[in-house]
């Protein structure tokens, strides 16, 4: 159980979904929470026995699938992985639990199923080509979520998002055949003349590249990444995925999926590409910058409260990317805390969005106000997102902000002052979309009598709430085991750099840690 | 006085014609038991077919092992070259095969399957193609061909329908110009060297430097157009979607792959050292047949409204992504070549199943043509496996890992990028993803749209009988599980290619 634990907690779903199949449709919810339950469950047992104090890999499998062809399964979990891992299980679980739509709910919780197995997956892969797989897989079972339960739109939608991110993963996997055959000339052995082939994650990451390839491989990973992420020109599916999405469509998109292109920077560019890193800080920061304001000003515009929280979503991301390219420690740890904070803070906020749609089927704003007198509990559950959302100190999401952008600001004052200007004018419209939805009168008659939340959406919400307060106040059972993998990669990245602006940017943490001691 | 003539019959090596001679005598076994008694069911010709192609299977796995054992083996007067590429595409010819017959057991009664004949040319059509892809003796392919190429149109023609009549008559037509190309092609390189077989051209050309370019440009274009014509290669393949849309979907089906990798045998052989000779226009050439094939054959795809056009389309497409093998000409991107194929036979062939399993001997009024994308709308709601396994066809071909099809790409890509052609790879990315869009099309009316009214379901498993759902059920399996078979398929492939040269 101890040595297999990252494959039960990969498998285990898609079986469970298999057997799904010859479940009745009226008790497939609750086989559904029992499962999702017990995937939970064993992550959360995961994380008891993972060793907060190692820095790299653990619980690794590895068994051979194409070993001529150096393909092979090799899993692992660090402190990078282990709570993206826990996230995707919890909101998988949330997810069920919540879920309204009574609509094929059969197929429904099997294709939740199926989507957790490839989440999973994606984040504890240490081959290339089995993350590629999960990383593509998992396009499946959401362009069929989107596409089957979705609004008028749905099917534009669905295969532009299915499109988008297939075309950009093409990209990254022509990168990937070349990262491999860069291993394999690296270890032609001078005698025979044979190399050998590898797509182990841990064997590129000793891989050290003359910088021309390093910039154009970073380019071919950044298209499958950028897209996913999705990035500032990239982004132009999601406000469509989410719009026509159903709420948990929407909730597991934001919360996860968009994870794994934020995850694959720091798993892959990172380490494998440092001086290219450095190269591109600045033009990526740029970007990350202009997603931050642009969708901010883009979210005040929306009239749909859905598309107010997916522009936000994106601009949040770009705070991740931010962090992530401050390359020092204290900005990498807090891109990888701001990626769980954003999952549960716009996980509830899409959840949020779902309560009342399901009450009114109507997302628009103007349809709404005054709902604080009406649905007080919802008010106030909402209002502690909002705050979160927009960074409130003791609240999740500022943990992770204020550590991304201290990140940054070692490498650039004017930046950071831009993107922290921009995050707190990002409150505007959060509040103006709060004082619509909640404040003033009741004008609609409609809204006169809705009923508050029901115990089935305070069973979803209350955690949620409760992390977001916890891991605000006391972030340090989650940051300690992802600042020691951190400091494992910036370490590697700056052993490995060539370039001596990279050997400056990226901080050299033995030799800081000597000083301290002398 | 004439010498007598004094051969051993050691030296001949006549076992290696036995895989061969097994479908021949089968035919001829089929014809005469038809002339003996006639009016038999087709359920018995289907059996003996079955069984002729299974000791052709097994004459297959002994001549491997010889293979493994000793290298290549000539016979009949060097006529016959057994080497590692013969046996892997005869493998694949006659496992495609194998997985075809069954596919006449339908519910329905079809004409074509009714008369022996059918079953008589079509393993007269199997030795043809496998003396094809056993020999490099130019007329001896000229004569493979022709055999396989003549029964292969009458099959088509049998499936009597006003379609079938027109394809069989462009396929015939086609054929024949593309017959005529071959035949003045190998005779401008048997003028130019005085010998038929393709290694002793390939020696006297080089030996000679090629002095006489021209005079082998002229011949390699006529060899190329020829050959683009049997692969359906841009601008080649305007016979190709209606000779499809007339053959019944699993004739079509059969025709998307079997043909196609004898011709690519060929191909290899010929083409292999006139690479490697470093004819810079030879390679401009096949640079521009592969992109062109395989991004003009997806656009088609894309505008299609009927699936089996879009397969056609589609299968138009693969065979130019698999052509980049031959340009890319090492010994990885011939094995990806097979390895490609090999997966391609039971994804495709699960596809076309798929269409011949619904095949109506009428079409309703809703219905535009045979296999309009609308007849498949809703298909989850009405006959949700039928939709799953489609499904499953549709993600595979278009490259989803970790269904078969992605790891023939994978290695295909990976062969043009160990192969230096950087761009070349990128295209066929990029190209995966345009093809994503068409069958995920299919996906999209599958999955997300509402049944057409007076749909009811039956209509996908209007044809179902066991035979057909086996064949179905074993390759989605293949589908789904092509991991766990691809290491010892690899190092079985990549070994005969080795040995063989290429």
């Amino acid at each position: 159980m101890f040595d297999y634990i990252l494959s039960t907690l990969i498998f285990f779903p898609a079986l469970a979904a298999v057997f799904g199949f010859m479940i009745h449709k009226d008790s497939i919810r609750a086989y559904g929470v029992t499962v999702s339950a017990i995937e939970l469950a064993l992550s959360l047992w995961l994380w008891f026995i993972f060793d907060s104090n190692v820095a790299g890999m653990q619980f690794m499998e590895n068994l051979p699938l194409l070993p001529a062809f150096g393909i092979n399964y090799i899993v692992g979990v660090d402190g990078i992985s282990l709570f993206i891992v826990i996230l995707a299980s919890f909101f998988t679980l949330i997810g069920i639990a919540s879920l309204t739509d009574t609509k094929k709910v059969k197929n429904m919780i099997i294709t939740l199923l199926f989507l957790q197995m490839t989440m999973i997956g994606v984040f504890v892969a240490l081959d290339a080509i089995l993350f590629y797989v999960f990383w593509e897989l998992s396009l499946v079972p959401m362009l069929y979520i989107i596409g089957a339960w979705g609004g008028e739109k749905r099917i534009y939608a669905s295969v532009k998002f299915f499109l988008y991110t297939f075309t950009g993963s093409l990209v990254m996997l022509v990168g990937m055949l070349f990262m491999a055959y860069f291993y394999y000339q690296a270890t032609i052995d001078p005698i025979t003349g044979v190399g050998i082939w590898s797509f182990a994650i841990l064997d590129w990451h000793r891989l050290i590249l003359p910088e021309t390839y390093q910039l154009w491989l970073f380019g071919a990973f950044f298209m499958g990444f950028a897209i996913k992420v999705p990035m500032f020109p990239f982004h132009t599916w999601l406000p469509y995925a989410h719009g026509q999405a159903p709420t948990i469509g929407s909730v597991i998109l934001a919360a996860i999926l968009l994870k794994m292109g934020t995850y694959a920077f720091i798993r892959f560019s990172l380490p494998m590409f440092p001086d290219a890193s450095v190269y591109f800080m600045f033009p990526i920061a740029i970007i990350a910058i202009i997603m931050i304001i642009y969708t901010a000003m883009v979210a005040y515009a929306q009239e749909d409260v859905k598309q107010v929280v997916a522009y936000s979503s994106v601009s949040h991301m770009g705070v991740i990317i931010l962090g992530t390219f401050a390359l020092n420690v204290e900005g990498i740890s807090g891109s990888i805390f701001l990626m769980i904070a954003h999952g549960v803070v716009s996980g509830a906020l899409f959840l949020l969005v779902g309560v009342i749609y399901d009450r009114r089927h109507t997302k628009m704003m103007s349809e709404f106000g005054g709902l604080a007198s009406v649905m007080p509990i919802y008010a106030t559950i909402f209002g502690v997102m909002l705050m979160a959302s927009v960074g409130m100190p003791l609240t999740i999401n500022f943990v992770g902000e204020f550590l991304s952008l201290l990140g940054f600001y070692q490498q650039s004052h004017i930046l950071t002052l831009l993107a922290g200007i921009a995050i707190i004018v990002g409150a505007i419209y959060m509040l103006a979309a709060y004082k619509r939805l909640f404040f003033g009168e009741v004008t609609n008659e409609k809204n006169k009598n809705l009923p508050d939340v029901n115990k089935r959406e305070l069973v979803a919400l209350i955690p949620l709430t409760i992390i977001t307060i916890w891991l605000g106040i006391y972030p340090k059972p989650v940051l300690e085991p992802i600042n020691n993998s951190v400091e494992y990669v910036v370490q590697l990245m700056h052993d490995k750099s060539i370039t001596e602006e990279a050997k400056t940017r990226i901080p050299n943490l033995v030799q800081a840690s000597m000083q301290e001691v002398n | 006085m004439l010498e007598p003539i004094n051969v051993s019959l050691e030296s001949l090596n006549l076992m290696t014609l036995a895989p061969m001679l097994i479908p021949i005598i089968g035919a001829l076994l089929i014809i005469v038991i038809d002339v003996i008694k006639g009016g038999l069911d087709k359920s018995l010709y289907v059996g003996l077919s079955m069984l002729f192609l299974i000791m052709d299977f097994g004459t297959l796995l002994d001549a491997a092992g010889v293979f493994a054992q000793t290298g290549t083996v000539m016979g009949v007067f060097d006529m016959m070259l057994i080497d590692g590429l013969a046996i892997i595409s005869q493998f694949i010819i006659v496992g495609a095969s194998m997985l075809f017959i069954p596919l006449a057991l339908t519910h329905k009664r079809f004409h074509e399957f009714s008369y022996p004949e059918f079953f008589a040319l079509f393993l007269f059509m199997i030795a043809g193609f496998q003396f094809m892809v056993a020999t490099d003796n130019l007329i001896l392919i000229f004569v493979g061909l022709e055999t396989a190429s003549l029964a292969l149109y009458t099959l088509i023609a049998m499936h009597n329908r006003d379609k079938s009549f027109e394809a069989a008559v462009k396929y015939f037509t086609m054929g024949a110009l593309a017959a005529g190309f071959f035949s003045f092609g190998s005779m401008v390189l048997y003028a130019l060297t005085g010998s038929i077989e393709i290694n002793q051209i390939a020696a006297v050309l080089q030996a000679n430097n090629y002095t006489d370019i021209g005079y082998v440009l002229v011949a390699v274009t006529f060899l190329l157009a020829s050959f683009a014509f049997k692969l359906s290669l841009v601008p080649f393949h305007t016979w190709a979607p209606d000779v499809y849309e007339g053959a019944s979907a699993s004739m079509a089906g059969y025709m998307s792959i079997v043909p196609k990798i004898a011709a690519f045998v060929v191909t290899m052989r010929l083409f292999e050292f006139l690479i490697h000779s470093g004819v810079v226009w030879l390679e401009v050439v096949l640079y521009v047949f592969v992109v062109v094939t395989m991004t003009a054959a997806n656009i088609w795809a894309l505008v299609q409204t009927d699936v089996k056009r879009m397969l056609a389309y589609s299968s138009i497409s693969h065979a130019g992504f698999v052509m980049a093998a031959i340009l890319i000409a090492t010994t990885q991107a011939n094995s990806a070549l097979f390895l490609y194929w090999v997966l391609f036979s039971f994804t495709n062939l699960g596809a076309f199943s798929m269409l011949w399993m619904s095949r109506q001997k009428h079409l309703p009024d809703y219905q535009s043509s045979d296999h309009s994308f609308d007849k498949f709308a809703g298909m989850i709601k009405t006959a949700p496996v039928a939709a799953l396994i489609m499904g499953l066809f549709m993600l595979s071909l278009a490259g989803i890992p970790p269904f078969a099809l992605f790891w023939g790409k994978l290695y295909m890509i990976s062969s043009a990028v160990t192969g230096g052609y950087t761009i070349l790879a990128l295209i066929m990315a990029l190209n995966s993803a345009i093809a994503g869009y068409y069958y995920v099309k299919l996906i999209v009316y599958m999955f997300m749209k509402e049944p057409v009214t007076g749909n009811d379901g039956h209509v996908y498993v209007t044809n179902a009988t066991l035979p057909l759902k086996s064949i179905i059920g074993f390759a989605a399996i293949g589908t789904i599980f092509a991991i766990v078979m691809l290491n010892p398929l690899l190092e079985f492939i990549t070994a005969f290619v080795y040995n063989s040269g290429y």
